[in-house]
């Protein structure tokens, strides 16, 4: 793997979605015990580098799929913050309008047509919606995201199968955070996910605690798939430092070193040291995230809750 | 959008044409294809010499016909993604059996994706499946279990049991934009009837009286309707037979306002009983109309276990037109059964 290079636009980007996506979820995890959010958190604090060096190369027509642990991805993807929290909260204003939750999240102006609960299923409508590009002669390309523990399921397999069997411009990531649930992964896995991969179609990896790693491997994988070269795998090694669901911190596995493991402390330090931006304008990143996290959540908190009855369909 | 083009809803067949269902199923697909080509077909053998029993032989554009592994439920997820990404994705598979490999996407994606992003993205997918019977199939290539999928909500179920219908509902599946599972009796394809050949939809959910009387109401749909529409004509028997061709939505309207005039209810259905369309019914007439029975409503199911593969027990085990009108004839006479039917 070549050594990777920054720009400087690439590098203020990365900083400003993964501090995003950190701070919203840290300030999600603070609220969380309030019972603002009657809805089941899912949160990737620590995973940040995999879902933003990827979506630095998508564009909002690109449709990503994703699995139960949304916020991330689909902030990286571009959904507006005030349209999570509104979900979150259970407000009309939310981007499944209060229908969908944590876990189902829809905005079709970025690109995301839809997440599931059910660990796998969706790697099945990525290929779905490369099928359709490929129909259609439109020129988007699709990733399904998932986790490790979907590489159990039958589902992960027939994707993979058909992908490859129709040549379709789809984008396998595997977020591995080495845990399914509770699970340690080499008590859930016998097999080594890039190898499985590697027997139907390309595979590159790269280190899911480091944003320039993902970027980098994602930019060859998402290249290779608008040059038509077929279905594509990018193994993304990474830390999740919560606990499956809610707002505490995981108490599985190696002890999280969140200086070492941490792919904002990485990236920040890379730009300090290469002298890429100053010292004022990494603050200003942070500064700017946290009031658009007060104006997302004072935005939830004033939206109206749905009325029922549910409307016959 | 082309499918405004031809929003005419015959009333009856029109014109001196005859198909057979098979053909008409044929031609609805091949004339889909031709005005959208947004629609498109998968299916394990889809693309294969046989063409699904005839049902997608020789289409017009071929190069929109996939076949595909035997992956039923992920490719039930493609067809989800394809359809939520601009296409009109008819998924077809040779066995309702197969239906369950698939049942992840089936009820826990397609059905719900509407629902849970309150219907920003819609989903016109049709799921098409064939219902086998008789020759030694067994308990695994002879189910229909139009009752587990009318049970979930976000799905449509349609029946159709003449050559007409299936052209017109199944042109009305592709237009919705909703989910549609769509189940054809195999033991149909050879039956003809009129059919236009002009395109034409029927409504989802709404249903035909297919044999006009005023002493029993019978419900049935598909292979059902036709052998209790035998059993009528047969015997002479001044039956109201009401068929639904869509289990969900269901005319409601047209079996309680059937049941106010005779009544007395039977329900024909070609599945199990437990908790099925048959029970359905007849609870929609006890909620709604139990003032208007004469007798207790009766059904007339599978029995409630696997179909057994050898001849004299597998035609022991299905109900016939002789055993329907049999039936029929007792509930006409007052007799009440007091039971639930099955062979």
């Amino acid at each position: 793997m070549a050594k990777p290079t920054l720009k400087r636009a690439d590098g203020l980007w990365l900083l400003a979605r993964m501090r995003l996506i950190r701070h919203a979820s840290e300030r999600i995890a603070a609220l969380y015990p309030s019972n603002v959010m009657e809805t089941p958190v899912h949160l990737c604090i620590g995973q940040e580098a995999v879902p933003v060096g990827l979506c630095r190369h998508l564009h909002d027509d690109d449709k990503l799929f994703l699995g139960h642990r949304t916020h991330g991805p689909a902030l990286a993807k571009g959904l507006p913050l005030e349209q999570l929290m509104a979900e979150l909260y259970g407000r009309t204003t939310g981007c499944s309008h209060s229908y969908g939750g944590s876990m189902h999240l829809l905005d079709l102006a970025h690109g995301l047509p839809g997440s599931s609960a059910i660990v796998g299923g969706s790697i099945a409508l990525g290929v779905g919606a490369a099928l359709a590009a490929k129909l259609s002669g439109a020129p988007f390309i699709a990733v399904s995201y998932f986790g490790d523990a979907a590489t159990n399921a039958g589902v992960f397999y027939e994707s993979m199968n058909f992908a490859v069997l129709r040549a379709l411009p789809v984008l396998f990531l595997c977020e591995d955070n080495g845990l399914s649930n509770v699970m340690r992964k080499s008590a859930h896995s016998c097999h080594d996910i890039t190898s499985v991969a590697a027997q139907f179609m390309p595979t590159l990896l790269a280190d899911g605690t480091d944003v320039l790693s993902v970027h980098q491997q994602a930019g060859v994988a998402v290249q290779r798939l608008r040059n038509g070269e077929g279905p594509q795998f990018l193994h993304c090694k990474t830390r999740r430092w919560m606990k499956h669901q809610g707002p505490e911190a995981c108490d599985l596995g190696d002890p999280i070193d969140r200086q070492r493991d941490c792919p904002i402390h990485k990236l920040e330090a890379l730009l300090r040291r290469s002298r890429l931006c100053k010292a004022a304008e990494l603050a200003q990143i942070q500064a700017d995230v946290e009031r658009q996290i007060d104006a997302a959540i004072a935005f939830a908190e004033r939206s109206p809750f749905p009325v029922p009855p549910l409307a016959e369909v | 959008m082309p499918w405004s083009r031809f929003d005419s809803n015959y009333e009856a067949p029109a014109g001196d044409r005859d198909l057979t269902f098979v053909a008409a199923i044929r031609e609805a697909i091949d004339q889909a294809m031709g005005l959208d080509p947004r629609v498109f077909a998968l299916g394990l053998d889809a693309d294969d010499k046989f063409g699904v029993f005839g049902s997608m032989l020789s289409l017009s554009h071929p190069e929109r016909v996939l076949g595909t592994p035997i992956s039923e439920n992920a490719m039930t997820g493609v067809a989800l993604g394809a359809a939520l990404c601009g296409l009109r994705p008819i998924h077809v598979h040779l066995r309702n059996d197969f239906l369950l490999v698939a049942m992840d996407q089936i009820v826990n994606y397609v059905a719900k994706w509407e629902d849970m992003y309150d219907r920003q993205v819609r989903v016109p997918l049709v799921i098409r499946s064939i219902i086998g019977r008789g020759w030694g199939c067994g308990a695994q290539h002879s189910q229909s279990l139009h009752g587990l999928f009318a049970q979930v909500p976000g799905l449509k179920v349609v029946m159709p049991a003449t050559p007409y219908d299936a052209k017109g509902l199944l042109l009305s599946a592709i237009k919705d934009d909703s989910p549609v599972v769509f189940l054809e009796h195999r033991w149909l394809y050879k039956n003809t009837g009129s059919v236009p050949e002009a395109m034409y939809t029927i409504p989802l959910g709404k249903g035909q009286r297919l044999h006009q009387g005023s002493s029993l109401t019978v419900v049935a749909t598909s292979l059902a309707a036709i052998h209790a529409l035998v059993a009528c004509d047969s015997q002479q028997l001044d039956v109201d037979l009401i068929d639904p061709r869509t289990l969900k939505p269901l005319d409601s309207e047209l079996i309680l306002e059937s049941v106010g005039r005779t009544g007395r209810l039977l329900v024909v259905d070609y599945d199990f009983p437990f908790g099925g369309f048959a029970a359905e019914v007849c609870a929609l007439v006890a909620e709604r109309a139990l003032d208007r029975l004469r007798l207790p409503p009766q059904r007339l199911c599978f029995p409630d276990r696997g179909m057994p593969a050898s001849g004299p027990l597998e035609r022991a085990y299905y109900p016939t037109p002789e055993r329907i009108g049999a039936v029929m004839q007792r509930m006409i006479a007052g007799a009440p059964v007091g039971e639930t039917l099955v062979s």
